[in-house]
């Protein structure tokens, strides 16, 4: 046993940059398949709601607005949203995917909702919709 | 002269809320009593209400270190209930994110344990390496702490070339800041004296209050699930069980630090081994009616998932026993005859995860072993009717 064993490291430490950036200025990146916020691309969705079924927040609700012209309305409520990416998993078409912002925190719930009104697309399926 | 000293259930020395009462001779510790249930967040109804998908992401929910293991015990249980064998792939990064996790949360206890003993920059240096692992984790699944990685039947992501070589990179600063540790908390004359002999728990204790995980291991009993009753791919992975046998802090910390050894070549075997085809297999949405449970050993302990299924798209039952639950009977133990400022440590040396461990409690008659569902209100009868008689309660004083 030496006494002292903890002190060349903290000298070492003396003249190291800093372990953090400096956050507000300097943003560090995120990886490439960063689960962020999910978003549609209506051209793609074809109204199978598998992502409403299997979401584990309940954070997506999509509403007929017209059965006669086949128009819908997706609204994903990214307040309750737990970015936990199973809207993509679970989409057959790809009309689901997920952003890379992270810094989507507001004053007011309500203005982190999201809402599309589209007419529902007409998509030939690779595969069954995943389970 | 006996004194009752009530900790929590919100006190500084505790990170979560949990009730503590210690019954004190002078400095010393004489009895202690844990309460529960300041946590509670009534998962397990909530699991009753979602389907076996959704669970999937509320089981992650239940404690934020130790996610991947309690996903992993859940869809262990589920692919056993609807008869699912996931690909070899998707059993081998489920492994390696397992031991990504063991690893970031021996790294974060033992900063936690530097932190209770005072020794704050060691706190400082082991957090800032364990970010390493957070970005690790981070680039694999796309979040620090809610892995997301599992799914019914195998793993939701892959891993490419790219991420096997940053791995690896990333687990050589690793392996040569963890060398450093090892000498330095085995060495360290200030940091080893405060920690050895706090809270002794002797083996035959241990066996005797089913500890598990490394509080178990470090009263010398080579007991670990991944050895005993191996899941997923521990039976390929060549691995040893660490013990200590100083049975107090010392060795707690110990087996942590050998542990984090075994882990960086679990991850190494797995990475160099890793076999080509598929990640998962399609999961149906319904499972037969049937009952399992399903053991995985947690980097705190061993964890226990009871699922029942009833031929529908929702679990009917989901119990959880989380490790911190079945070490507390031995924190009692270990906290008796110590000293109050060792509260902290011994407390912190079983990594409590007071948030995992908050469970329903039913109530089961001692003789005939049946269950019973008692509603609130007449609980509080029954309460009433004890609490009538007692005439010592209502004369009760603040014992300060």
């Amino acid at each position: 046993m030496k006494i002292g064993v903890f002190i060349p490291e903290l000298l070492r430490h003396l003249f190291k940059k800093p372990a953090t950036v400096d956050y507000p200025f300097e943003k560090l990146e995120v990886p490439k398949d960063f689960r962020g916020s999910p978003y549609l691309r209506p051209e793609l969705c074809i109204v199978c709601r598998a992502c409403e079924r299997d979401c584990p927040a309940e954070a997506i609700e999509i509403t007929s607005v017209n059965e006669a012209e086949k128009r819908f309305k997706m609204i994903i409520h990214n307040d309750r949203c737990i970015h936990c990416a199973q809207c993509v998993d679970s989409c057959p078409t790809e009309a689901m995917l997920m952003d890379t912002r992270f810094e989507i925190s507001d004053y007011d719930r309500h203005n982190l909702k999201m809402e599309w009104e589209y007419v529902r697309a007409v998509v030939k399926l690779k595969s069954e919709p995943k389970t | 002269m006996r004194f009752q000293i009530p900790i929590g259930p919100q006190h500084p020395a505790l990170k979560e809320p949990i009730g503590l009462r210690i019954t004190v001779e002078g400095e010393i510790i004489r009895d202690a009593d844990i309460r529960l249930g300041y946590n509670h967040r009534g998962i397990e109804k909530l699991a009753e209400q979602k389907t076996w998908i959704q669970n999937i992401y509320l089981t992650e929910r239940i404690c934020g270190i130790c996610s991947h293991s309690h996903t992993t015990c859940y869809v262990q249980g589920v692919e056993k209930l609807m008869e699912l064998q996931p690909p070899k792939r998707g059993l081998y990064i489920r492994t390696l994110v397992a031991e990504l996790e063991r690893v970031h949360s021996h790294l974060l206890w033992l900063g936690v344990a530097g932190h209770e003993a005072g020794f704050d920059s060691f706190f400082m240096y082991t957090w800032r390496d364990r970010e390493i692992v957070m970005d690790i984790l981070e680039r694999i699944s796309g979040n620090r702490v809610h892995y997301g990685i599992n799914t019914i039947g195998g793993v939701r992501r892959d891993l490419d070339e790219l991420q096997v070589k940053y791995i690896l990179d990333s687990l050589e600063i690793l392996r040569k800041r963890s060398e450093y540790y090892k000498n330095l908390g085995t060495t360290e004359p200030s940091f080893v004296a405060r920690l050895a002999g706090v809270g002794y728990l002797s083996k035959e204790d241990a066996i005797a209050l089913c500890a598990v995980g490394p509080t178990l291991r470090a009263s010398g009993v080579p007991m670990d699930v991944r050895k005993d009753d191996p899941y997923a791919v521990y039976d390929e992975v060549p691995f040893e069980v660490c013990t200590a046998d100083t049975c107090d802090v010392l060795g707690r910390a110990v087996v942590r630090i050998k542990e984090l050894f075994q882990s960086y070549n679990i991850i190494e075997y797995l990475l160099k081994n890793l076999p080509a085809g598929e990640i998962a297999v399609k999961a149906p949405r319904r499972a037969k009616p049937n009952e399992v449970v399903s053991r995985y050993e947690a980097p705190r302990g061993e964890n226990i998932h009871y699922i029942k299924s009833n031929g529908t798209d929702k679990p009917e039952r989901l119990k959880v026993r989380a490790p911190t639950l079945a070490n507390y009977a031995a924190t009692i133990k270990m906290l008796k005859n110590g000293f109050i400022a060792d509260v902290p440590l011994i407390f912190a040396a079983i990594d409590p995860c007071i948030c995992c461990a908050e469970r329903a409690v039913a109530i089961v008659d001692a003789r005939t072993g049946q269950e019973k569902v008692v509603p609130m209100n007449i609980l509080k009868q029954i309460s009433q009717k004890i609490s009538a008689n007692k005439e010592r309660k209502r004369e009760a004083e603040w014992p300060l």
